[in-house]
C-alpha cells in the first residue's frame, strides 16, 4: 500500500479518521462524535443509514493477499470482521475471549486470537486464514501441515481444525516444534474437545521432521 | 459491545495526551484482557486509545541491566536471548502465562496491568467492590477504570468471593473489600529480580520500583495499581544479576497448560557450591500483588540448600497467611510449593 | 456375509473440507438479509421478572426486535404457557413445572432466557442485549444436590429406579466388604462450536433450517410439531457439526424460538449463543453421588453389590440416564441391587453426555473394585477375572460377543502392567510417585432402524446418502468403507452424502449406534445392489448366463467368475446393455428379532500410568493405553481417533472438569474455557490405541459394534486407581483435582 494511500489516516491526531471520514457525509458533519449520537439518531427517527455512517470509520488491511479497503465500527473484532462481513468463515468462534484458540489466525506472521483481535488494531497488517494458506480448494495444493492432519486424522469433529493448524504452523515457524512434549506445550492454546491431540501432534512433529518449507 | 471512539496515536506523549482528555478512555494494547472485559460489560469505554503503534517495542541491553520496552509483547521477551541467558525466571514465567497466541498479542504494559480473574468482578451480577465501588467516579485515565457508565449500573458491590467460590483466592495481604488476586507470572519474576517501572504522565516521567507498582485491596480494591491517572508505563528495567543457573518458575494449576495459577512459586539464587549466597522468591496466586518473600529470603541467604531449610524458609514466608474456606489447602500448598521450587533452582530434587 | 478379514486404514473423506476451512457449520452458511439474535439470560435462578425495561435495547440502533414474554409470538404446537399471563387452556397440573421459553415472568433456572433482541448486525445485537434491563423478585433457589440428596424420586418407567437380583443385603455378610461414595460434579458438553441455529422461512409455511443438531430429522420433526405444518415442509441441514457429545440431542427451546421469531420479523436469524450459555442452555452433564456396597469371600469372589445413586434433574423436567446399569451385568456376582433417583432442583436440564450415565456409573463401579481389589491384596486384573462372566447375569442370556479377557491381556501388555506393584506408593522416579490403574467400560450396542440410498452409476460411481449427521466420528467414512466392502468400488469414486432432511432418514447420532443402524442400510443397500448386477450377468442372454451367485466375484467395476477369471463382464458394459444410467436402491434396515435373544454391549479397558507430585498434588497421565471390543472395526483409523478422542475426555473428567456453582445465588462461577478446565494438548500423552476387531456374529452384517462411548466409559475410573497405585490415597470427588491430592499426601 502506497504512503500517499495511508495519508489522512488518523496518526497522532484523535478525532481526525473519523472526522476525514465524517468529511464525506456533509449530512453528517453537524454531529457530534459521541457513541451516544447513534442512538439519539435513531430516536430521532433519522434514517438507519446515518447512524451506521457515524459508528464506521475506515481500515485498510490485506487478507490473505488482498487489500482491502472497509469501513468497520470500532468494536468488530477480526474474527467477527472475517466471518460476518467478509465470509471468511473457515475462521471459527468457539469461546470469543481468548480461551480456546478456534479463531487463530496470523496477523503479521504471528499467530493470534482473532476474537480479542479489534480489526481496527490491524490497520496495514497482513492477515493470513486458513483460507489464504494454500491454494485450497477442492483441488488445489495443500500445505504440508494440512497434508499430515488428514494423514494422521489430527482431527475428528473439524471445527477447531483452521486454529489448530494455523497455531501449528506459527509452532514449527516460531521453532517451537523440536519435540512432542514442546509441541504439546506451545499448542495448549488450541482446545480440541474432540480429542485429537495426539495425532495433531503426531502431524506437527511429521511436518516439523520432513523439513518442508511451512 | 458498546460503540466506542477509537484513536489511534504514535508517540506516547499524544496517548497520555489522548488519554487525559475525556472520561472514559483507555489505552489499548494488546487487548487480550481488555477487550475480554469489554465483552463482558465490566468495562464500558468511551474511547480506546491505540498504543501499539508506539516505539516501545524494543528489548535492550542498559549500563545496569536490560530495558523491555512496555509495548513488546510477550512471547518476545520470552524468547529474547539476552532473557532467556541473563533472565530465565522471566522468559520461564511468561511462557507459563496464557498460551502462545495471548503472549504473541498481550504486552509487557498489558501484562502489568491486567485485572484480576476473580469469577464476581467478571460477572456484574455478582457483588464485586473491586468492579463496583462503592464510590464510584475517577478521573479520565485512572486507574478507578472500571466505573459504572453514565449511571448504567454495573453490578452490586461487596465481595462475592468472600464466604464464596474462593479456591483461586488470596490468602496473603487481602481486605474484607476484596481477596482477589493478581493473575499474572510475568510480574512474579518482575518483583523477584527487582525490576523497576518506567512511567511517563502528565506530570513527567517517573519510576517506581516494581514491589509498589501493584498495591493491596485495602479500602479501595478498584485500584490494582499506583499509577497515577493518564500515567503510561514506558519500559521495565530489569538490574543484572548472578541468577542465571539457578532459576524457577513453578506453577501449580488445575491443568497442565492455560489455567491460572492456584499457586505459583518465582525462585532465583546465586549458589556457591551448595551455599546459598542470594536468593529472590515471589509468589503468585497467593495475593492481590505479586508477593515477595523477603524473610524467607532473608533467612536463607548464607544458607546450604537442603530441604530442612526449606522447610523453614516456606514456613517464615507463610506468616500472617489467611485462608477463606475454599482455599484453605493453598496454607499447605504454598509452602509445599515453595520447598518444590527451592529444590528444583538448586538441583537438590 | 462378514467380511472377515480387517480393514485397511484411509483417511477421512471429509478431510480435505476440513482443513481448509471449507466444511460448513450451521453458522457459516450465509443467507442475504440475515439478522442477528442474541439471547439475554436471567441473572437469577429461581422467582418472577418483576419489571423488564426493553425500551432502551429497542432503541439502540439496528434493533428489529426485542421479544420477551411479553411479546413472544405464539409457538402453535406448543401447550399453553404455564404460570404465565397468556390466556387459552388451562395449564397443566400445578405439581408440574412447565418450561416453555420467553412464556413467562417465572425463572425456573439460571440464565433462562428472558429477552432475545434481534438487530440487524451482530455487535448492534450484542450491545442493545447489554441495554435489556430487569429486576426480579427472587426465591431461594435450590441448586445444590449434596443438600437435598434425600428428596430423591424414583423415575417413573418399568423398574421404578430400582434392580435387585438374589439379596439386596448379601454384601453386608460378605468376609471382606466395602463402602464407599463416589461424587461426579456437574461436566459440560461444551463442544468447540457454539449452539445456535440459522434459520429462515422460504414461504409463509416453509422452512430452512441449518441447525447444530446430531439428528436434522429429530430437528424437522420437532419444528413440525412446534409449527404445526408437514415435515415434508422443513428442510434441515447439518453435515457438518462441530461436535455434540450429546448436547445435540434434542431440539431446545431457543431453537423453536428463532424459528417463530423469524417467522415474525420476515428475514433469515442466526443465533450463536456465548460460551456461558453453554453451560445453561443446551444440558450438562448431572451431578451425581454414589455409593457403592460390595462384599466377596476371601478368594476374591464377588458376593454382592448394591449400587445407588442420585443425579439432580430440572424443576420442569424428568431426565434420567443409565447409571447403575453397568453394575447389574458386568460382573458374575449372585447378588446386585441397584437403586437410581433423581432430585429436582431449580436447575437447567441436563442432557446425556458422551459416554452418558454409564461413564458416571463406571467411575463407581470400576473404582469400588479397584477398592476390593487392595482389600483382598489381589492383583486388580486378576480380581475382574474371578468374577468374569461369559453371560450377561441381568437377562440370562449370552452376549453377543465378548472378548474382554483378551482386552486385559493385550492392554496389560501394552502398559506394562508387570510393572505395576500392588503394595500403593511403592514406585518412585525422582520426586514423583508413579502409579499404573486401569478400568473396563461397557456400553450397549444398538441396532437401531435406519435408511439409505445408494445410487450405481453406468460410469462407475458410486454415491450413498443418509440423512445422518457426522458431528465427528468419521461416518461419512465408515459408511464409504461398507460400501466398498460390498461392491469393492474405488474408494476415490465414492461418495457420500449425509446431513440433510432430503436423504433418507436416519436416527440421530448418538449412543455409538450410527454405523450398526445407518451401517446396516448402506450394507443392504450396497448387497441388492450387487445382487442386481448379478442378476442382469446371469440372466438368459447375459454376458455370464447360467452362473451362481456364489461363483461370481466384484471388483473394480468387473464382474468376473472367481475361478476363471477371464469370464467377466464390465460393470459399466452390463448396464449400458441393459439401459440402465443408474442402478438406485433404497433400504431400510433394522435387526430381526433373533437380536432378542442375545445381550449386545462393546467392551473397553483403559489403562493409565500416573505421576503425581507429592508436594503439590500435581496428577499428570503419562501413558495410557486403551483397548476396544467393539467388533469388527471397518474404519480404523477413524476407529482410533475415537479411542483417542475419549482418552482426552478421560483425562479431563478425571482430573479437571467440573462446573461450579455458587448456591447462594445458583449461578455459575466458572462458565467459560478458561477455568472449566477441559485437557489441553499438555494433559494429553502419547495414546496407544488397540482393537480387538473380532466381528460381532449376531448384530449387523458387518459384525461391528460402536464405540463412542466405550471410548470414555470407565476412563476416569483407571485414572483415579492409578493415583491410588502411585500414593496410596482413594480421590472419590472428581476432578482430582492438585489441592485433593496434596491434602491427602501432606
Amino acid at each position: 500500500m502506497a504512503d500517499n494511500e495511508r495519508k489522512g489516516n488518523g496518526f497522532d491526531n484523535d478525532n481526525s479518521p473519523r472526522r476525514i471520514f465524517l468529511k464525506k457525509s456533509s449530512a453528517l458533519a453537524a454531529w457530534a462524535l459521541t457513541p451516544t449520537v447513534a442512538m439519539t439518531v435513531v430516536d430521532n427517527g433519522l434514517h438507519e443509514k446515518v447512524a451506521l455512517a457515524v459508528e464506521q470509520m475506515p481500515l485498510w488491511l490485506t487478507i490473505n493477499g488482498k487489500a482491502q479497503q472497509l469501513s468497520i465500527e470500532p468494536r468488530v473484532t477480526l474474527l467477527d470482521l472475517l466471518r460476518e462481513q467478509l465470509h471468511l468463515t473457515g475462521t471459527k468462534k468457539g469461546c470469543d475471549h481468548g480461551q480456546c484458540g478456534a479463531c487463530t489466525v496470523h496477523v503479521d506472521g504471528q499467530r493470534v486470537n482473532s476474537c480479542l483481535t479489534l480489526a481496527m488494531t490491524t490497520e496495514g497488517c497482513t492477515v493470513t486464514t486458513i483460507e489464504g494458506l494454500a491454494d485450497g480448494g477442492p483441488t488445489g495444493t495443500l500445505h504440508p501441515m494440512q497434508e499430515a492432519f488428514i494423514k494422521q486424522d489430527g482431527f475428528q469433529c473439524g471445527y477447531c481444525t483452521p486454529g489448530q493448524i494455523m497455531s501449528a504452523v506459527a509452532c514449527i515457524r516460531e521453532g517451537h516444534a523440536n519435540t512432542p512434549e514442546e509441541v504439546r506445550e506451545y499448542m495448549s492454546g488450541n482446545i480440541c474437545r474432540c480429542g485429537a491431540y495426539a495425532n495433531i501432534v503426531d502431524a506437527i512433529m511429521d511436518v516439523k521432521k520432513g523439513g518442508a518449507k511451512v | 459491545m458498546n460503540p466506542f471512539q477509537f484513536t489511534r496515536v504514535t508517540t506516547p506523549k499524544a496517548a497520555i495526551s489522548a488519554v487525559t482528555k475525556e472520561k472514559g478512555t483507555y489505552f489499548l494494547a494488546g487487548g487480550t484482557n481488555l477487550i475480554d472485559l469489554m465483552k463482558r460489560e465490566v468495562v464500558i469505554p468511551e474511547r480506546l486509545v491505540d498504543i501499539n503503534k508506539l516505539p516501545l517495542a524494543t528489548i535492550e541491553k542498559t549500563v545496569t541491566g536490560l530495558r523491555i520496552g512496555a509495548t513488546a509483547k510477550n512471547s518476545a521477551v520470552a524468547d529474547n536471548e539476552l532473557v532467556k541467558k541473563y533472565f530465565p525466571l522471566l522468559s520461564q514465567a511468561l511462557n507459563a502465562g496464557a498460551s502462545a497466541q495471548l503472549r504473541n498479542m498481550a504486552t509487557v504494559g498489558g501484562n502489568m496491568m491486567q485485572r484480576t480473574r476473580c469469577a464476581y468482578f467478571y460477572d456484574n451480577s455478582m457483588p464485586c467492590n473491586k468492579r463496583s465501588p462503592v464510590q464510584t467516579g475517577g478521573a479520565a485515565g485512572s486507574t478507578e477504570r472500571f466505573r459504572a457508565d453514565k449511571g448504567q449500573a454495573n453490578g452490586p458491590t461487596g465481595c462475592g468471593a468472600i464466604g464464596g467460590f474462593n479456591r483461586m483466592h488470596a490468602i496473603f495481604g487481602a481486605s474484607e473489600k476484596c481477596i482477589a488476586v493478581h493473575p499474572s507470572d510475568m510480574c512474579i519474576a518482575l518483583v523477584a529480580l527487582d525490576a523497576t517501572v518506567n512511567v511517563s504522565g502528565p506530570k513527567g516521567d517517573r519510576k517506581i520500583p516494581f514491589g509498589e507498582f501493584h498495591r493491596l485491596p485495602g479500602d479501595k480494591p478498584q485500584q490494582d495499581n499506583t499509577l497515577q491517572p493518564g500515567e503510561l508505563i514506558m519500559s521495565v528495567d530489569l538490574p543484572t544479576n548472578r541468577f542465571s543457573d539457578n532459576s524457577h518458575y513453578l506453577k501449580v494449576r488445575d491443568r497442565a497448560s492455560y489455567a491460572f495459577a492456584l499457586v505459583s512459586v518465582g525462585v532465583a539464587l546465586d549458589m556457591k557450591g551448595n551455599t546459598i549466597r542470594d536468593v529472590r522468591l515471589a509468589m503468585g496466586g497467593v495475593a492481590h500483588k505479586p508477593w515477595r518473600l523477603t524473610k524467607a529470603e532473608d533467612f536463607l541467604r548464607g544458607k546450604p540448600a537442603t530441604e530442612a531449610n526449606f522447610k523453614q524458609a516456606a514456613a517464615l514466608a507463610m506468616q500472617g497467611a489467611k485462608g477463606y474456606g475454599e482455599n484453605d489447602f493453598k496454607l499447605t500448598l504454598a509452602p509445599n510449593s515453595i520447598i518444590d521450587a527451592l529444590k528444583t533452582a538448586t538441583k537438590t530434587a | 456375509m462378514t467380511k472377515d478379514t480387517k480393514n485397511p486404514p484411509i483417511d477421512r473423506v471429509d478431510g480435505r473440507l476440513k482443513v481448509t476451512g471449507g466444511a460448513n457449520y450451521f453458522a457459516d452458511f450465509e443467507i442475504p438479509n440475515t439478522a442477528y439474535c442474541v439471547i439475554v439470560g436471567s441473572k437469577i435462578a429461581k422467582g418472577t421478572i418483576a419489571s423488564l425495561d426493553t425500551k432502551k435495547a429497542q432503541n439502540a440502533p439496528g434493533v428489529l426486535g426485542v421479544f420477551t414474554h411479553q411479546n413472544m409470538p405464539p409457538i402453535p404446537g406448543w401447550d399453553a404457557p404455564v404460570g404465565g399471563e397468556a390466556d387459552g387452556p388451562a395449564p397443566k397440573p400445578k405439581t408440574e413445572e412447565t418450561y416453555r421459553i420467553l412464556s413467562s415472568s417465572k425463572i425456573l433456572f439460571d440464565g433462562q432466557p428472558i429477552a432475545i433482541v434481534v438487530a440487524d448486525t451482530y455487535e448492534r445485537a450484542t450491545y442493545a442485549a447489554s441495554l435489556v434491563k430487569a429486576t426480579y423478585s427472587k426465591q431461594t433457589a435450590r441448586t445444590d444436590l449434596q443438600k437435598h440428596v434425600a428428596e430423591g424420586i424414583a423415575p417413573k418407567g418399568a423398574d421404578g429406579g430400582n434392580y435387585l437380583r438374589g439379596k439386596p443385603d448379601a454384601y453386608q455378610a460378605a468376609p471382606v466388604t466395602l463402602e464407599a461414595n463416589y461424587t461426579i460434579p456437574i461436566e459440560v458438553h461444551n463442544p468447540m462450536e457454539l449452539h445456535g441455529i440459522l434459520a429462515h422461512w422460504t414461504g409463509p409455511n416453509t422452512l430452512m433450517i441449518y441447525a447444530k443438531t446430531q439428528g436434522v430429522n429429530a430437528t424437522q420433526q420437532a419444528m413440525a410439531e412446534a409449527f404445526k405444518i408437514a415435515p415434508k415442509n422443513i428442510h434441515v441441514h447439518a453435515e457438518f457439526m462441530g461436535g455434540g457429545f450429546g448436547m445435540g440431542l434434542r431440539t431446545w427451546p431457543q431453537e423453536t424460538a428463532v424459528v417463530a421469531i423469524a417467522r415474525k420479523i420476515g428475514r433469515p436469524l442466526k443465533l450463536v449463543v456465548n460460551r456461558s450459555q453453554m453451560f445453561t442452555l443446551v444440558g450438562h452433564r448431572p451431578y451425581t453421588v454414589q455409593t457403592i456396597n460390595m462384599g466377596a469371600d476371601q478368594d476374591g469372589k464377588l458376593i454382592g453389590i448394591a449400587h445407588a445413586a442420585t443425579a439432580e434433574t430440572a424443576s420442569y423436567e424428568d431426565f434420567t440416564e443409565a447409571t447403575v446399569n453397568m453394575t447389574k451385568f458386568m460382573y458374575a456376582c449372585p447378588n446386585v441391587s441397584t437403586r437410581y433417583r433423581i432430585v429436582r432442583l431449580d436447575r437447567s436440564v441436563p442432557i446425556w453426555m458422551r459416554g452418558p450415565g454409564e461413564a458416571t456409573g463406571a467411575f463407581a463401579l470400576e473404582s469400588a473394585m479397584d477398592e476390593m481389589a487392595h482389600k483382598l491384596k489381589l492383583d486388580p486384573i486378576e480380581f475382574r477375572l474371578r468374577n468374569y462372566t461369559e453371560t450377561d447375569p441381568e437377562h440370562n442370556r449370552p452376549y453377543s460377543s465378548k472378548n474382554l479377557k483378551e482386552a486385559y491381556q493385550r492392554g496389560a501388555e501394552a502398559i506394562g502392567w508387570s510393572k505395576r506393584k500392588n503394595e500403593p506408593g511403592s514406585t518412585r522416579e525422582g520426586d514423583w510417585l508413579i502409579g499404573y490403574g486401569m478400568s473396563t467400560g461397557t456400553f450397549n450396542a444398538f441396532r437401531w432402524e435406519a435408511s439409505a440410498r445408494v445410487l450405481l452409476k453406468a460410469d462407475g460411481s458410486l454415491t450413498v446418502q443418509s440423512a445422518v449427521t457426522d458431528i465427528g466420528p468419521g461416518t461419512g467414512t465408515a459408511l464409504t468403507m461398507i460400501a466398498h466392502n460390498v461392491l469393492n468400488v474405488p474408494l476415490n469414486r465414492i461418495k457420500v452424502e449425509y446431513g440433510d432432511t432430503s436423504l433418507p432418514k436416519a436416527p440421530t447420532q448418538g449412543g455409538s449406534a450410527i454405523v450398526s443402524a445407518v451401517g446396516s442400510a448402506v450394507f443392504d443397500a450396497c448387497t441388492s445392489i450387487k445382487q442386481a448386477l448379478i442378476e442382469l450377468a446371469t440372466k438368459n442372454g447375459g454376458p455370464l448366463v447360467g452362473r451362481q451367485a456364489d461363483e461370481l466375484t466384484l471388483a473394480d467395476g468387473i464382474l468376473s467368475i472367481l475361478t476363471e477369471p477371464k469370464k467377466k463382464v464390465a460393470v459399466s458394459d452390463l448396464m449400458q446393455a441393459n439401459n440402465l444410467a443408474v442402478i438406485d436402491r433404497t433400504k431400510e434396515s433394522k435387526g430381526g428379532p433373533q437380536l432378542q435373544n442375545y445381550s449386545m454391549y462393546s467392551f473397553s479397558v483403559h489403562f493409565v500410568q500416573v505421576r503425581v507430585n507429592p508436594l503439590t498434588g500435581v496428577v499428570r497421565v503419562t501413558k495410557a493405553v486403551s483397548v476396544a471390543d467393539s467388533g469388527r472395526i471397518v474404519s480404523p483409523k477413524t476407529a482410533a481417533s475415537q479411542m483417542i478422542g475419549g482418552v482426552a475426555g478421560g483425562i479431563g473428567m478425571a482430573l479437571t472438569e467440573e462446573a461450579v456453582i455458587d448456591h447462594r445465588f445458583g449461578r455459575f462461577v466458572n462458565n467459560n474455557l478458561a477455568d472449566y478446565h477441559v485437557a489441553v494438548h499438555a494433559d494429553v500423552p502419547a495414546i496407544e490405541t488397540i482393537m480387538i476387531d473380532k466381528p460381532d456374529p449376531i448384530i449387523n452384517p458387518m459384525g461391528a459394534k460402536g464405540m463412542g462411548e466405550i471410548a470414555l466409559i470407565g476412563f476416569a475410573g483407571a485414572v483415579a486407581n492409578a493415583v491410588f497405585n502411585a500414593t496410596g490415597q482413594r480421590i472419590r470427588d472428581l476432578p482430582i483435582t492438585p489441592d485433593k491430592v496434596m491434602q491427602k499426601l501432606t
